[in-house]
């Protein structure tokens, strides 16, 4: 009985502890998505509204379609691009993610089956990568500008494949280090050339693997900030770099309108992460942990 | 076992070409770098091919600005601290989820959100509840029964402990989920092995589980670390460095140099004095993990290929 009761108590101390964190976690999330539908007079009140009463879509309505009134100063303007920022993060994210997961792809396997960059060598270029990348920001806006690749799709997708390739050859390498090498040489004995065991035997082994890893990526690009912010000016911009346009406007915080855009900002991310949520530890880890 | 023989011609060539174009892509901007710090260039004077050259003066400048060895300061002292955050927090939920219980899947996803939503996002959600007559002032106060009104965004002493609080928040997922990985691959063998011998729990968890568990934690602690020197888009679009310098860590200090002050060449020689700083870091880190990993290898069926 005592037993029992001590497991009990212990089940509840742990939901307990659990749920404190829980709501330290869904209470910002929660807060941002309330904001999103509050009327203006409501981002500031005091005491701060909780669960409104007159919910609206008058945020999602001004920034998603910009028809409730018109922007005099520049920087106003600047908020009408959500669409362009949109289109724009989306052929980004895409492209370079795509280029960096097939690169990284052929590299892992390059390396995982027939020793092309040693793994102390691919484990140092994937340290690198820690240095923050601001580091080389100035001479990057430099080269591009000389390059004229500054604001353009081009500059950002090739930069992106560059930071994020260490992630992708990582990822994708602790995939095809699973796969048993006897399957390839089988394929081998009967005939299969180097492509073809890899097209036809090995890439569709590890083809949840890739699309876990093209998730990941994704992710990463998606919510890329600060060279996107260094590297673009007026022609292309990115939804991040959009979100941060709402800063000191001609009438003061925004709230609600940044709220409203945030939330279409981050919705798309989260639906991705939980997908591929257990494979999410290989990722950041690198493949270093896999379960 | 043994591997293939690496072979020669067009797959090597196929592999290898892409990957080389990059880095001849990117090496140019290493080189432009040293040009610009060796240089006296500030935008709006000259053009960069025209500006002055004046050694390494610029070096001097930097490695004798107080300002930039406060940001260094602060970089390390909010990594350090953010490192720590995560890692209790981290730790601890993952001790709490390691056994499997009823809505085990519900908490894991919800834990997870933080590390999928965009750092800006988070920097604005958290100045809509940090201001000083915000919900979380309102919260404090209704549960304390007083007027709660911390400057969380304006007192340059607590700004500091804002932007770690944003970024425990943020990481904790990472370190969360690489633990309870580590965690649900211990052998259990051992553990019930040390049980039967008559180990208290606190016992088993100390002297087996702790020391197993040791090469995970110290990857989720350098990775972790490494990149909170990095961070810069929360810190920025909260605080702009500010209140005052308060939160003028390393990437926002390079970051107004550069964009601005526009002291262009000065901004350079700061970035290869962080660049040498977060190298020699680096390769500290990696001989660590090396070893760290190598033991990671040894464990029954553990994860991670030989390096």
């Amino acid at each position: 009985m005592r037993r029992a009761a001590r497991r009990r108590l212990a089940a509840l101390g742990r939901l307990l502890l659990l749920g404190s964190w829980g709501l330290a976690v869904a209470f910002p999330m929660y807060w941002l998505v309330a904001t999103s539908f509050k009327p203006d007079h409501e981002w500031f009140a005091w005491p701060p509204v909780y669960w409104t009463r007159t919910p609206t879509l008058e945020n999602y309505r001004t920034v998603w379609l910009g028809e409730a009134r018109v922007y005099r100063t520049q920087e106003a303007l600047s908020m009408q691009k959500p669409w362009l920022a949109l289109r724009h993060s989306l052929t980004i994210a895409l492209l370079a993610t795509g280029l960096s997961v097939a690169l990284g792809t052929l590299l892992a396997y390059g390396a995982s089956r027939y020793g092309l960059l040693s793994e102390r060598r691919l484990f140092n270029l994937l340290m690198l990568r820690m240095v923050p990348p601001i580091v080389v920001a100035a001479p990057l806006t430099l080269y591009y500008s000389a390059l004229h690749l500054l604001d353009s799709v081009t500059g950002l997708v090739i930069v992106y494949v560059i930071t994020t390739l260490p992630y992708s050859v990582w990822m994708t390498k602790s995939f095809v280090d699973e796969i048993p090498r006897e399957v390839e040489q089988a394929a081998a004995i009967l005939g299969a050339g180097r492509w073809r065991t890899l097209w036809e035997v090995t890439l569709p082994l590890i083809r949840s693997g890739v699309v876990a890893t093209f998730m990941f990526v994704l992710i990463l690009t998606w919510s890329e900030y600060l060279i996107a912010l260094i590297l673009t000016k007026t022609e292309v911009v990115t939804l991040p770099v959009q979100l941060a346009k709402y800063e000191g406007s001609a009438e003061g915080r925004v709230y609600g309108r940044q709220a409203a855009l945030a939330v279409g900002v981050t919705i798309p991310l989260i639906v991705v992460g939980c997908l591929i949520r257990r494979h999410l530890v290989r990722g950041f880890s690198f493949g270093m942990v896999r379960r | 076992m043994s591997r293939r023989r690496a072979p020669g011609g067009l797959f090597r060539w196929v592999v290898l070409t892409p990957f080389v174009a990059l880095l001849a892509f990117i090496a140019p901007v290493f080189l432009l770098q040293l040009y610009v710090s060796l240089h006296s260039w500030t935008v709006y004077l000259t053009t960069w091919w025209d500006a002055e050259f004046v050694g390494f003066d610029m070096f001097r400048e930097v490695l004798t600005d107080p300002r930039f060895g406060w940001a260094i300061l602060r970089s390390l002292v909010f990594a350090g601290l953010s490192t720590a955050g995560c890692f209790v927090v981290g730790f601890g939920l993952a001790l709490l989820m390691a056994p499997s219980f009823r809505g085990h899947g519900v908490f894991y996803t919800l834990f997870l959100l933080p590390m999928l939503t965009v750092p800006i996002v988070i920097a604005y959600t958290f100045e809509m509840l940090l201001y000083q007559k915000g919900p979380v002032n309102g919260i404090l106060s209704a549960l304390l029964g007083t007027d709660v009104t911390v400057m969380w965004l304006a007192d340059p002493r607590i700004a500091v402990l804002t932007t770690v609080l944003l970024e425990v928040w943020n990481w904790t997922p990472f370190v969360f989920i690489i633990l309870l990985a580590g965690l649900a691959g211990l052998p259990r063998e051992l553990e019930e092995a040390a049980a039967s011998l008559g180990a208290s729990r606190w016992r088993i968890f100390l002297e087996v589980k702790l020391p197993l568990l040791r090469p995970v934690i110290v990857l989720a602690l350098v990775l972790r670390f490494l990149e909170a020197l990095g961070e810069f888009p929360k810190t920025w679009a909260l605080f702009q460095g500010g209140p005052g310098t308060a939160t003028e860590t390393i990437p926002v200090y390079l970051y107004l140099t550069t964009w601005h002050y526009f002291h262009v060449s000065k901004g350079a020689a700061m970035s290869y004095v962080v660049m040498v700083l977060v190298v020699g870091l680096v390769l500290l880190a990696l001989r660590v993990l090396r070893r760290e990993t190598r033991a990671l290898d040894r464990m029954d069926g553990g994860p991670g290929g030989a390096r």
